[in-house]
């Protein structure tokens, strides 16, 4: 392991660490825009120069490789007039309109100007070449080509992640400018990563962009429900409304990307939520408070099971509910109600498509945790279907917004053959159109818990704020539910709810919270 | 508009393939080919060449407007192409663009209407060292003055 120093701390790294990441090891960040932890290194900025000992000339940190004994030094007059210019050539050509920018508040080229900049152009305005703005070139995006400093990180991305190389430098010098070829927008499915790491305002997000400055919005470690793979996000919301997901590091998911469909999932959570509970009589809505309707629903399910046995009321979970919700789910269907007809699916309408790089073909977070915790899925989803189109499922407890891949009036038809459907979900859809009573829930942001994804990694999901309107905490609502069917549960919040799946489930045992972290701890089995 | 190599071109083509260990390489061959065989660049050449090399429209384009020795416009009959680098400017490539202007009425990158010339600036020729330098068509000249330029283009048929 070679040693060096690096401001004067010293510092062990691997055989290979360039200097960028062992200055990053030890807290100091060396300036960077060509430079990213998941592309190959290009070294074309220069933002990086650092003085290194018995090298004459400066050196590129992101490029260098260590040597045991080297002495570097970050913070040198030499070094800080190196970083001037070479920020004062950037910005030859730059527009540097920041107040109609969107990148403004998170552009690597203000931060690092408010450090380093000259604060005094010595350039004439008219004098600088002008391109193109605001161009839809497809995709997520919308390109400013004079904002861009070629850093080439977008065409390494397209290159090296999705191999579709559609954005490159056209023409030189300073006519070099970063475009599409004519007719030939950006086709992949994971556009929204090149606003990510563009580290200046020459590509932004159209879903995003104007919609709020940066400095406005909070930010809380969640997970992408688009999908099973369970993209680590970083989700940023104002109030109760979130504006946007970003791809959040985690090396064994996702590394630091996330697909298009994804990063729109967050929409979800915003608009056409359920959030006042309701009950439907002689097919008209009448609002109700969960005070009201809590017991009813208790009520009805049990009335069931009483009159005509356990297997009169039947559950379906949801792949979108997390663990510790299936957990109490099972325990309510199980224990409490003793029905056999407990099931979930995870076919959804659509074409489940899939890449195999990360799109998966289950559009569900959780369907592995479902399994994991000994849901029944797949043909017993298909044969609690066949009993309620017979007329034998006299009450329902159903979770999410739709019924696996029914459509609209399939849905209708087959809940029309219960006399009391109540559904616990958070957005309206076919469900919600018939659903004899309807429980509103928590947003994927507004509550916690965990989703286990295909390849059996359990991780955290986190709430950024208190549920909208009259929606519910699903924990909450659960342990109402089961202590009003006789279970004395005493559970408070997600947290004592995987304590004891943790203690009873074979996959999750010995896990906990802590040890599961921010980046996820794989389940056994 | 549907473009495709002549029968020759495409061999010539088939023969550049084989002599690079990459597709990439070709490209700059595979460009100078397009010119021969169409006389310019055009975006159709350019899909047409991506196709056969199976690489993006895009990384052609990028290294046809890197060169300013692809025409990604038809030229006149005579392309005149003076270069405006560093050892060139400084002995004064930018009165003779000025003065290539005005003797034949267009900007660099226009034609003329008669199609006779097209005036183009263009990045070092590598005769530094015989600056200012222009070359129209395959031909060089150098240690131009106004009058050389003068007795140059009035000597063309
Ligand atoms: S558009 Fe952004 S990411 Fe792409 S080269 Fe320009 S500055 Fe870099
Ligand atoms: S791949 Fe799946 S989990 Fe990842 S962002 Fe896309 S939909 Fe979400
Ligand atoms: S970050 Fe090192 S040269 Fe760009
Ligand atoms: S600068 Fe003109 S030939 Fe080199």
């Amino acid at each position: 392991m070679p040693s060096l120093t690096i401001d004067g701390k010293a510092v062990d790294v691997p055989v290979g660490t360039t200097i960028i990441n062992a200055a990053e090891k030890i807290g100091i960040e060396i300036p960077r825009y060509c430079y990213h932890k998941h592309l190959s290194v290009a070294g074309n900025c220069r933002m990086c120069l650092v003085e290194v000992e018995k090298f004459p000339k400066l050196q590129t940190a992101c490029s260098t490789v260590v040597t045991d004994g080297m002495v570097v030094r970050t913070d040198t007059e030499k070094v800080r007039k190196a970083v001037t210019g070479v920020l004062e050539f950037l910005l030859i050509n730059h527009p540097i309109d920041c107040p109609i920018c969107d990148q403004a508040g998170e552009c690597e080229l203000q931060n690092y100007y408010m450090k380093f900049g000259l604060h005094k152009s010595r350039f004439a305005l008219e004098d600088k070449v002008r391109k193109k703005k605001v161009q839809d070139i497809g995709g997520q995006i919308v390109l400013d080509a004079e904002r861009c400093i070629l850093c080439s990180r977008c065409v390494r991305f397209l290159e090296e992640v999705t191999g579709t190389r559609e954005l490159q430098f056209f023409r030189r010098g300073d006519h070099s400018e970063i475009s599409v070829f004519p007719g030939r927008p950006l086709n992949n499915n994971y556009t929204g990563n090149l606003a990510d790491i563009c580290p200046v305002g020459a590509l932004t997000s159209k879903d995003f962009r104007f919609k709020c400055r940066v400095w406005f919005l909070k930010a809380f470690p969640s997970v992408c429900t688009g999908c099973a793979r369970g993209c680590n996000v970083e989700a940023f919301f104002k109030g109760d409304i979130l504006y946007r997901y970003k791809p959040r590091v985690n090396e064994a998911v996702n590394r630091a990307w996330m697909c298009d469909f994804g990063r729109l999932e967050y929409k979800k959570a915003n608009n056409a939520r359920l959030l006042v509970p309701f009950v439907r009589e002689d097919g008209r809505e009448k609002m109700m408070s969960w005070g009201g309707l809590l017991p009813q629903v208790a009520y009805r399910l049990k009335d069931a099971v009483e009159r005509e046995g356990p297997d009169a009321a039947a559950v379906i979970a949801s792949p979108q509910s997390s663990n510790e919700e299936l957990y109490l789910v099972r325990r309510i269907a199980s224990d409490l109600l003793g029905t056999k007809n407990l099931a979930f699916t995870s076919r959804v309408p659509g074409d489940g498509f899939s890449d195999g790089f990360l799109i998966r073909g289950d559009k569900n977070p959780n369907s592995r945790g479902a399994q994991l915790l000994r849901i029944p899925g797949g043909p017993a989803f298909d044969e609690l279907v066949v009993k309620i189109a017979a007329g034998k499922v006299r009450a329902l407890l159903l979770f999410g917004d739709v019924l696996g891949d029914l459509t609209q009036e399939e849905t209708a038809g087959l809940l029309s053959m219960v006399p009391f459907v109540a559904q616990a979900g958070t957005n309206e859809g076919p469900v919600s159109a018939v659903a004899t009573a309807v429980l509103p829930i928590a947003s994927v942001a507004e509550r916690g818990g965990t989703f286990t994804n295909h390849a059996g990694r359990v991780q955290r999901f986190h709430a950024g704020f208190p549920p909208r309107g009259k929606a519910k905490d699903t924990i909450g609502f659960l342990t109402s539910l089961a202590n009003r069917l006789g279970a004395g549960w005493a559970f408070d919040g997600e947290a004592s709810v995987f304590r004891a799946l943790a203690a009873t489930e074979g996959p999750f045992a010995g896990m906990s919270y802590e040890s599961i972290g921010s980046l996820g701890q794989e389940a056994k089995g | 508009m549907s473009v495709a190599f002549s029968d020759a071109g495409r061999k010539e083509f088939e023969r550049l393939l084989a002599r690079y260990p990459e597709k990439e390489a070709v490209i700059l061959p595979a460009l100078h080919l397009v010119q021969k065989e169409f006389g310019y660049v055009s975006d159709e050449a350019i899909v047409y060449i991506a196709g056969l090399l199976s690489v993006a429209p895009a990384q052609i384009e990028g290294v046809a407007t890197f060169y300013t020795m692809y025409n990604r416009k038809p030229v006149g009959k005579y392309h005149v192409q003076v270069c405006r680098n560093l050892s060139c400017s400084l002995m004064g490539a930018e009165h003779l663009i000025g003065h290539l202007s005005r003797k034949l009425g267009i900007e660099p990158g226009e034609t003329t209407p008669d199609g006779k010339f097209t005036l183009s600036e263009v990045e070092c020729l590598g005769s530094c060292g015989t600056a200012p330098v222009m070359q129209v068509n395959d031909e060089y000249h150098e240690n131009l003055t106004e009058e050389s330029i003068d007795a140059v283009l009035d000597g063309l048929p």
